[in-house]
Formats: structure tokens, sequence, C-alpha cells
């Protein structure tokens, strides 16, 4: 009595989970495995009747040509400055949100801001500012004398990179510096009395109670933060549209496979960028898991 | 000492972060009044000195190009967020439920394969996708677009709902079904009240991602009937290149609905962020 009971709730859990199974057999799994068929074969639309199962190929042609390596340094100086800008000023920001003061509450909301903003809107909002002509940054940096001419911001490739990772770090630093506002606030309270009766200064405070244990918080920020930086596409099209000068990955995938047309190096493209993504996801999941010990 | 450096210090920070959050949108508002002249005379100006509305009037006059297109989207948009809010919240209640509560052979297997495609990115399924939706004749319909839409963002909402629901106390849901409540109603009667937070931070935050997204719409949706709005605001840059001021205008105008969901149930999004990242 008691077996077949358990047995019917067991079918009931399946159940319950057959829509989701569904949608992620259909939508996601399906889909990831085709890709992975494409990326083996030779699928150009420009040529259709020239198709055929080509191996490792396209991978091979995607590694071998410089506009691959162009895009992967793009990529890796994204990654490298949005982490860092990302990390920096989010835990600036957890620290000022943890004062509590009046303003806490105006502060938060400023806060939340950026992050619910449509990428491609915060893209084309900094546009603005960085507009060679009448930009917001030309304009004072000529005010304050620090160059006599505007800048060509989108001209140049590095300028253009960090101009993009900026924004980019702009608009992650919210949720980094709220995951580590809620690292800080997890700290017991005891820990910081009993410090101070130990005669604990402040530094000392900082360096053996607040930094190690918020540690896995910053993690967590600095892990989201690089899946986001390699997966930038939006914020590069509205400052630059899908110029050659500051492709990364991503868009040199979108173009060779919508633009182009060749969808089975486009696959190929997808799959190492996913590569990338599941070493980076990997360390995501891994810092999730963590447990913190007070 | 120290409170009065500390004090100082607060204030640098506390405007330095409020130039930098709220400066873009405030510098993206004077473009939108800036007459289209002065916007390209070599000034040194900060601000237009002959402010203009023409550019809001324009989006807000009915028989306007841009305004049908703008609105178009804005209605495509809250379309797409709608479907997969129906479609979304329903199913992550269920794999919620069912994760946190039953047991059966194979459970743990499910919920990671559920969970690691959090960090597969969208082009790693979007061109099989086009070719499906090419072969069925499902581009531009948004139906297929906002169930794809909630399958990317389903295992977030899944996970922030099961761990929450693991929080609550087992013994509150017996003692109901103990009384002869059935499992289903069990659900509605104690663990809905219960959990309603993390459903609004759920909902949220699917609604700001629906809202946002870009790269499947640009590759899904691309007709006049479905674009969303992000993809029409990126069109103005482009096709109406000459036209800063409208574009900011519409960019503004754009990012009313997700900012004033984010503000007014920010305590959601919070909690919903932290939850969801840190257990």
């Amino acid at each position: 009595m008691v077996h077949m009971k358990k047995r019917s709730e067991g079918a009931l859990g399946i159940a319950l989970l057959l829509p989701i199974i569904t949608i992620m057999v259909i939508l996601v799994y399906y889909p990831i495995i085709k890709t992975f068929s494409y990326s083996m074969q030779k699928m150009k639309l420009t040529a259709p009747q020239d198709t055929g199962f080509v191996g490792w190929a396209n991978y091979r042609s995607v590694l071998t040509s410089d506009s691959f390596w162009y895009s992967f340094q793009n990529t890796m100086f994204l990654l490298a400055v949005v982490v860092v800008l990302t990390t920096v000023f989010g835990v600036c920001v957890a620290l000022m949100l943890n004062v509590d003061t009046k303003l806490s509450g105006v502060l938060m909301a400023a806060a939340v801001l950026p992050w619910a903003l449509p990428p491609v809107v915060n893209g084309i909002i900094w546009r603005f500012i960085f507009h060679p002509g009448y930009g917001f940054m030309n304009k004072l940096l000529i005010v304050f004398g620090v160059t006599d001419k505007p800048i060509e911001w989108m001209s140049s490739r590095f300028l253009l990179l960090f101009v993009v990772a900026l924004v980019v770090a702009w608009r992650s630093i919210p949720f980094s510096a709220i995951v580590c506002l809620s690292g800080l606030r997890a700290i017991p309270q005891e820990l910081y009395e009993a410090a101070k009766i130990d005669g604990a200064g402040r530094w000392t405070v900082f360096r053996y109670i607040t930094a190690p244990l918020v540690r896995p918080f910053v993690g967590i920020g600095i892990t989201a933060a690089s899946i986001s930086a390699v997966n930038i596409f939006d914020e590069i099209v509205a400052l630059s549209g899908y110029s050659d000068l500051g492709k990364n990955l991503l868009i040199e995938s979108y173009l060779t496979t919508f633009s182009f047309l060749d969808f089975g190096k486009g696959s190929a493209l997808t799959y190492i960028i996913m590569l990338i993504s599941a070493v980076l996801g990997f360390f995501y999941l891994r810092s999730l898991g963590k447990e913190v010990e007070y | 000492m120290n409170t009065k450096r500390g004090k100082l210090l607060y204030t640098v920070v506390v405007i330095v972060f409020l130039i930098f959050t709220v400066g873009p949108f405030v510098w993206a508002f004077f473009v939108s009044i800036t007459p289209e002249f002065e916007m390209f005379k070599n000034t040194m100006n900060m601000f237009p000195t002959e402010p203009t509305w023409t550019n809001y009037v324009t989006l807000f006059t009915d028989s306007a190009r841009q305004s049908k297109i703008l609105f178009q989207g804005m209605a495509n948009s809250l379309k797409a967020v709608g479907l997969t809010l129906l479609i979304g919240i329903p199913v992550a209640l269920m794999s919620a439920y069912s994760l946190s509560r039953f047991q059966f052979r194979g459970k743990r297997v499910i919920k990671n394969a559920i969970l690691i495609t959090m960090v597969i990115p969208v082009f790693a399924t979007v061109i099989p996708l086009y070719r499906i939706f090419v072969a069925y004749e499902l581009l531009d319909k948004m139906f297929w677009l906002s169930l794809v839409y909630a399958s990317s963002f389903l295992p977030m909402s899944i996970w922030l709902m099961s761990n929450y629901f693991t929080t609550i106390p087992v013994e509150i849901e017996e003692a109901a079904r103990v009384d002869g409540c059935g499992r289903i109603r069990t659900f509605f009667a104690i663990i809905l009240p219960v959990a309603y937070p993390v459903v609004i931070s759920s909902a949220l935050i699917m609604f700001l991602s629906a809202w946002n997204q870009f790269q499947i719409p640009l590759i899904l949706a691309s007709s006049f009937q479905t674009k969303p709005v992000s993809i029409v605001t990126s069109e103005f840059m482009v096709k109406d290149s000459i036209q800063y001021g409208i574009t900011a205008a519409a960019g503004l105008i754009a990012i009313v609905p997700p900012a004033a969901a984010a503000l007014i149930f920010r305590k959601y999004l919070v909690s919903g962020m932290t939850r969801g990242s840190t257990k």
C-alpha cells in the first residue's frame, strides 16, 4: 500500500516535469546537437546543392583564419577590461550601499536602473556620450583642456573596444554590487563585536573577517561578468554596427552565418564560443555551489 | 577623525556614483531635446540653447511614420513579454515544485540538465532553430518566439523557485494533507501564498529579460508585426542615421516599461537576484 502510494507520487513528480522536459528537448537540446552536426558539414546557403560531411574541416578553416584570431583577441580584451572594471566598481558600490543613511533607498533605486536597461539601448545612450563630434566626453575633455580637438572614439580599435567594455561594465556593475552587498550583509554582527572586544583594528577586521567572507560573493560577480563579457553583442552593434574594427567572436559568428550564409562554418564558430562559455560557466556553477561557513 | 573623513569620502563616492549612473540618461535626454541644426554646430555648449520638444511630438503623433514604428515595436514587446510570462511562470512553478518536493529516479540528472543550459549562449541553438522556423513557417509568429524566450529564461526561474520551495517546511504541507487536502490543492492553498515573493521576482526577471532581447528576435522575428522595440530603436540608429535626436527620444521611451517595473518592484528584484546567485 505504502509502496504503491510512493510510486504514484513519483509519477506525479515526473508528470509535472513533462512541459519543461518537452521545451528543453525541442528548443535547446535538439538544436545544440543539430548545431554540432551542421558544424561537421559543408552547408552554404549560397550553394545549396553543394553539401556533405566534411569532418573537422570547418573548425580547421575557422582556427586558421586571421579574422577568427582578430575577433578572439577582441573578445579576450573585452573580457579582461569588463571583469576588472565590474569587480573594482562593483565592490565600491557595494561598500557604498552597505552604509545605512537616508539616501540608501534612492541609491539602491539608481543602482538597479542600468541593470533593467535593454543592452542595445544602453549602447545607443553611450554612443551619444562618445560621439566624435557633439559627444559629451569630447566636450568635457576639450573644456578641461585635456585635448584640443575631438577624439575619434569609434575609429581606433582599442579605443572602441575600451568604450564597449566600459559600457558593458556599467550595465554589469549593479548585479556584481548587489551580490557583493548580500555577502556583506550576511556576515554575522557577532563576529565584528567579538573582534572589537579582542581589540582588533579596522584593517585587521577587514583583512580577517570581511575580505575572506565576502570573497565567494565577489567570485560570483566575477564569473557572471565574464560570461556576459564573452556574450557581448547588442552594445557592439549599437556602438559601431557590424563593422570589422570592433567585432568579437559573437559578431564574427553572426556575420558568418547570417550575412555570408555559411551555416557550417558559423556553427563551428558557435561551438568554439560555447566551449569558452562552458569553461566560464563551470566556474560560475561551482562558485554558486560553494557554501560559506561563518 | 574617522567619522569626518569617512563622511567626506562617502559624500564623494555618492556623487560620483550618481553622476555615472544617472548621467547617461540625462545626457540622452539633452540630445533628445536638442534641435538638429544645433547638434552639428561645432559648439562647446553643453546644453541646447534652444531646446525643442519636436522629437517627442513626432513620436506621439499617430500619423507620423516613426511613431507607428516605435509604438508597434512597444506593442510587440509587450505581447512577447505577456506570452513569455503566461508560458514561463506556470511551467516554472510545476517544475520547481516537482524538483523540490518529489523523490524519483533521475531527478538529479533532470535538474542538472535544466540548470546547465543557463550558461549556453543563444547562438548555440539559434541556427537550427532558424532552420526549423523556416521549414515550419514559424518565423514572425509571436507564440513561438515567446516559447524560445521562455526556454532560455526558465532555468533561472526554476532554480530560484525550487531553492525557495525547499526553505518552506514540509510539515505545514503534511498537516494540510492529513486534513484531506490533495497535492494540487495543497500547492495552491499552502505553498503559493508563502512563496509569492519568489514568483514576483521570477516574473520580473522574465519580464526584463524578454523586453531586453535583441539577438533572438534579430534572427527569428524581423517583420513589422513582430519585431520588438529593442530592434526598432537600433534601426532608428541605422536607418535614420542623421536623426540622433529622435533616436534618443525613442530610446528613452523604450526604457520606460522596464525601468518602471524594476523601480516599483526593486525589493523583489534585489531579493531575486541575490537568492538566485547565492542560494
